[in-house]
């Protein structure tokens, strides 16, 4: 997906696109939904839901973060960011009109035309869902070309949900159920409480014909993917998107490898029948 | 007949290159012998067994600038780093120009880092024959040999009056160009490296061996210092940050090592390597198993440096017959 370079030992694979930062918004407590836009049209990618990118805060550094937009929407570039360590704590406290880089798009995909006519389960926990939204998105935009949509948004409170509003709207949508959960609730909530795998064994979608696309935290991974087996779900129906640490994502600096794999070239998408066959085990 | 170049002959080249060109030889500083940057064929030490530290940091430096960002009328520049003055690296050793040669394998693979291939076509190497190997030297298990002339421009054995010149690449023979060559049929000696390292189809044991805690009890004594990755010629893991120097802020890459505790670790604070037994296996895995699986030859040399540099010895010859012998017992078991 990056450009092919006319000659390519000059060109530098790690300087960035220059862009602007054009909105953030406040999604949680420490997220934001930031929108970037590249200074230069002929800098412009197309890219899928599941990709990556890095964006640079100069001088503090750069980290790669999920795409959470849709190309086709042409709405900018946007990414959901926790503020977790130095560059994300930095990106938090920009202003719109900052300069900002960024380098992409990484990665492979969510094989979405390969779901076509198949009934699809989301569960995304946290500010897992970012890279689950261009999902949502790009599924209701050719809406017709798939079965039933269930969409699992968790937290671990209510103020954590992430693309709360969204929720309401991906439910208007025909046959298109969206359920939220929180781990603890306060004195506004009206709603589930109860952790992400117990709601998935409640509301017990079918693996007839399904695929199920799951990203958070480990530990939620762990529990939701022990409940879809017991559903009945196969390794090759379940399909998430790996973590990892991340310096080049060119496949060089040899830093988020999972054994014989490279998350940022291999992935980071992979079904679980793939990752069972991972030399190592995280 | 041998091309022989007379050690009179051999000093006025190595004047002519360092008219022309950065000349970078192995040279004794206190009890080391280290690449640098040399003026004078003085300054050149011929008599070492192999350098301290490898040359790999002539190609992918400790630290290198990979390109500098200007604010200008608010707007962003980038000036990417170029390497523009051409540089002969003297005295190489077989085992690390073979180093050098496979981490073609990560850097040249698609898309190809612009600044290793800068530094690999500016440079010509100029490799020196072992004459002697050292006791930690295993480059013949390794797919090497003290004379291998496959991934040097030139290779320079001794002989009685000089050196016998083998010319490997056209960079090689243009280098050559005007240096006083002599035919003679001195015959150089083809010296031996003994050290025998059970390498062959170790890709397979360590696979079998994946899950053995031979590495856990093996990483109980490391205390990662991360010397092996210093030293070693083919280890090349790297971090990127920034660097603000006056007016520029400079984005900077500098080696990074596997045995450091957070080299895994995750925004968040996950770190799925945390435990030193994991890294441990990491090391050995990418060198023995990844990198052979990935880009076909495995990611040792033999140059035995961290044999030596290891405070806690930890030695590679062992962990591969070791490995051999444990993989092989897995194998019995699931048969």
């Amino acid at each position: 997906m990056v450009k092919e370079a006319t000659e390519p030992t000059n060109v530098n694979p790690f300087v960035p696109y220059p862009a602007t930062l054009k909105d953030v918004t406040d999604l949680t407590p420490d997220v934001k939904l930031f929108t970037v836009v590249l200074d230069r049209a002929e800098d412009e990618f197309d890219y899928k839901p599941g990709q990556f990118a890095f964006v640079s805060a100069f001088g503090v550094g750069e980290a790669p973060f999920g795409l959470t937009s849709v190309a086709h929407r042409k709405e900018g570039l946007q990414f959901a960011i926790r503020r977790v360590g130095t560059v994300t704590n930095t990106l938090h406290q920009l202003e719109p009109g900052t300069k900002l880089g960024v380098r992409g798009p990484f990665g492979n995909f969510f094989p979405l035309d390969d779901y076509k006519g198949k009934n699809i389960f989301i569960v995304g926990g946290g500010i897992g869902f970012a890279p689950l939204r261009p999902v949502v998105n790009t599924l209701l935009d050719r809406r017709k070309d798939y079965g039933n949509i269930l969409i699992l948004n968790a937290a671990r409170s209510p103020q954590d949900l992430c693309f709360r509003s969204e929720c309401d709207d991906w439910g208007k949508a025909p046959n298109t159920k969206v359920e939220l959960t929180v781990d603890a609730g306060d004195e506004n909530w009206k709603g589930r409480v109860a952790l992400a795998p117990d709601v998935v064994e409640e509301l017990k979608p079918s693996p007839d014909n399904a695929i199920s696309i799951i990203c958070g935290p480990p530990i939620m991974i762990r529990f939701t993917l022990q409940r879809l087996k017991k559903l009945g779900f196969g390794d090759e129906q379940i399909v998430t998107t790996l973590e990892g640490k991340m310096k080049c994502g060119l496949g060089k600096c040899f830093r988020c490898n999972v054994g014989e794999i490279y998350v940022c070239r291999d992935g980071p998408v992979f079904t679980f029948e793939q990752i069972s066959q991972f030399i190592e085990q995280f | 007949m041998t091309k022989v170049l007379g050690k009179k002959e051999l000093e006025s080249w190595l004047n002519s290159i360092m008219q022309e060109r950065i000349l970078v030889a192995p040279k004794r500083v206190d009890d080391l012998v280290l690449f640098t940057p040399v003026h004078s064929v003085d300054e050149i030490a011929f008599d070492f067994q192999n350098t301290t530290l490898s040359p790999k940091e002539l190609f992918f430096p400790r630290t290198e600038t990979l390109f500098t960002i200007v604010h200008k009328d608010g707007e962003i520049e980038f000036t990417p780093v170029t390497v523009d003055r051409e540089t002969v690296l003297f005295g190489i050793r077989p085992c690390d120009a073979r180093g050098i040669a496979i981490l073609d394998g990560p850097y040249l693979s698609d898309p190809p880092d612009s600044l290793w291939a800068q530094h690999r076509d500016k440079t010509t190497l100029i490799g020196l024959a072992c004459a002697k190997p050292a006791p930690q030297c295993f480059c013949t298990s390794m797919g090497s040999s003290p004379t291998d002339t496959s991934n040097v421009d030139i290779l320079l054995t001794e002989v009685d009056d000089g050196y016998a010149v083998e010319i490997v690449t056209e960079k090689g023979e243009k280098l050559l160009q005007g240096a006083e060559l002599k035919e003679s049929d001195v015959k150089p000696s083809v010296p031996q490296c003994d050290a025998s390292v059970p390498a062959e189809g170790i890709v397979d044991a360590v696979k079998r061996a994946f899950e053995d805690p031979y590495w856990s009890r093996l990483a109980d004594r490391c205390i990662h210092c991360n010397i092996c990755a210093y030293v070693c010629p083919t280890c090349y893991c790297f971090d990127i940050r920034d660097y603000k120097a006056g007016g520029k802020i400079e984005r900077i890459r500098t080696w990074e090592s596997c045995q450091s505790k957070g080299f895994s670790r995750i925004a968040g604070g996950y770190d799925p390597r945390a435990n030193k037994g994991s890294r441990l296996r990491q090391r050995f895995c990418h060198k023995l198993l990844y990198f052979p699986e990935q880009f076909g030859p495995l990611g040792c040399v033999g140059c035995g440096r961290c044999v030596t540099a290891c405070p806690v010895n930890i030695d590679i010859r062992e962990i591969i017959s070791d490995i051999q012998e444990r993989g092989a017992q897995v194998g019995q078991r699931s048969n």
